[in-house]
């Protein structure tokens, strides 16, 4: 079975090797980008769209929101599942966000057992591997 | 305009907490144990600047030893592994998120920067017109660390180290 991809997206590459321990963990396939940017240029390039993205939301070149709009204006990536992951607390950033498409937000600091249950809310949590 | 910030000590513990548990405690068996010093010494430090409704700085200092074993347990490494590179971006992200949050409790209107680090003491730095306002001091497994914020007086009065 092919597994499942997820696009880690920060600028901090502190945060991306985090979120990347967390997927690779549940068995995704990770890749990293930098910015919105990077990420929509490594998109650009796949010919399998990632089934999910975890996206900061302050981000030079192109943030998190700007990253959002983009994917759901884009019929090849209406089916991504994008959560935000961000020190971004404010009930209308939030607000923002999901009408703009995130499906899910995580508010950073968070736990390792906070995301996976994230995802795990969101159906992308593999039977068993979180065990 | 700049106004009264209502973020105080205890909310800035709670925040250093939820770092400590996410991240470098996550086991718990390691806390940050208040000194109440803020003149403990530091080697490094990190910030991030926030305008807007309230225009000011927050700002991580800690020992070097302290840095280190901060970035070891932020990207699951052993403490020989971690390179200055993994240091620095551990410190500039702490001080992001714990920024992020203080960011979320002010009025709305405010913006915060990309983080900046200095693997330099935090007397080494300068925040023009601003005076420390709130921190949390503290020894984490025998070295300082500190988590304060420095409010920017929007009248011009003299400068703060």
């Amino acid at each position: 079975m092919t597994p499942m991809r997820a696009m880690v997206i920060d600028d901090s590459r502190a945060m991306r090797m985090i979120l990347k321990r967390i997927v690779t963990k549940l068995n995704f396939e990770a890749v990293e980008a930098g910015d919105g940017k990077e990420a929509m240029d490594l998109l650009a390039d796949m010919t399998e769209v990632p089934e999910l993205a975890l996206i900061d939301w302050n981000m030079p070149n192109m943030n998190g929101l700007e990253f959002v709009t983009k994917v759901r204006a884009d019929p090849r990536l209406r089916e991504m599942t994008l959560v935000m992951v961000t020190t971004e607390s404010e009930q209308s950033q939030i607000v923002r966000a999901l009408a703009a498409g995130a499906h899910e937000y995580v508010i950073k600091p968070f736990t390792e057992g906070a995301m996976i249950e994230k995802l795990a809310l969101l159906g992308l949590v593999p039977t068993g591997a979180n065990s | 305009m700049s106004v009264e910030v209502e973020v105080d000590e205890s909310d800035l513990a709670e925040m250093v907490e939820q770092v400590w548990e996410s991240y470098l405690d996550p086991e718990g068996v390691s806390p940050l144990i208040p000194t109440y010093d803020e003149n403990q010494p530091s080697e490094v430090h990190s910030s991030v600047s926030i305008t807007g409704s309230w225009t000011g700085h927050v700002v991580y200092a800690s020992s070097r030893a302290a840095a280190k074993r901060a970035a070891a347990a932020f990207l699951a490494m052993e403490l020989e592994e971690v390179s200055e590179e993994d240091m620095s971006d551990t410190l500039g992200e702490l001080a992001n998120i714990v920024g992020g949050n203080v960011k979320a409790m002010l009025p709305p209107g405010a913006q915060l920067s990309l983080p900046q680090v200095v693997l330099a003491s935090e007397s080494s730095a300068r925040y023009p017109n601003a005076q420390r306002i709130s921190g949390v001091y503290g020894m984490w497994e025998g070295e300082p660390v500190s988590i304060s914020m420095w409010q920017v007086s929007t009248d011009n009065k003299e400068e703060g180290a």
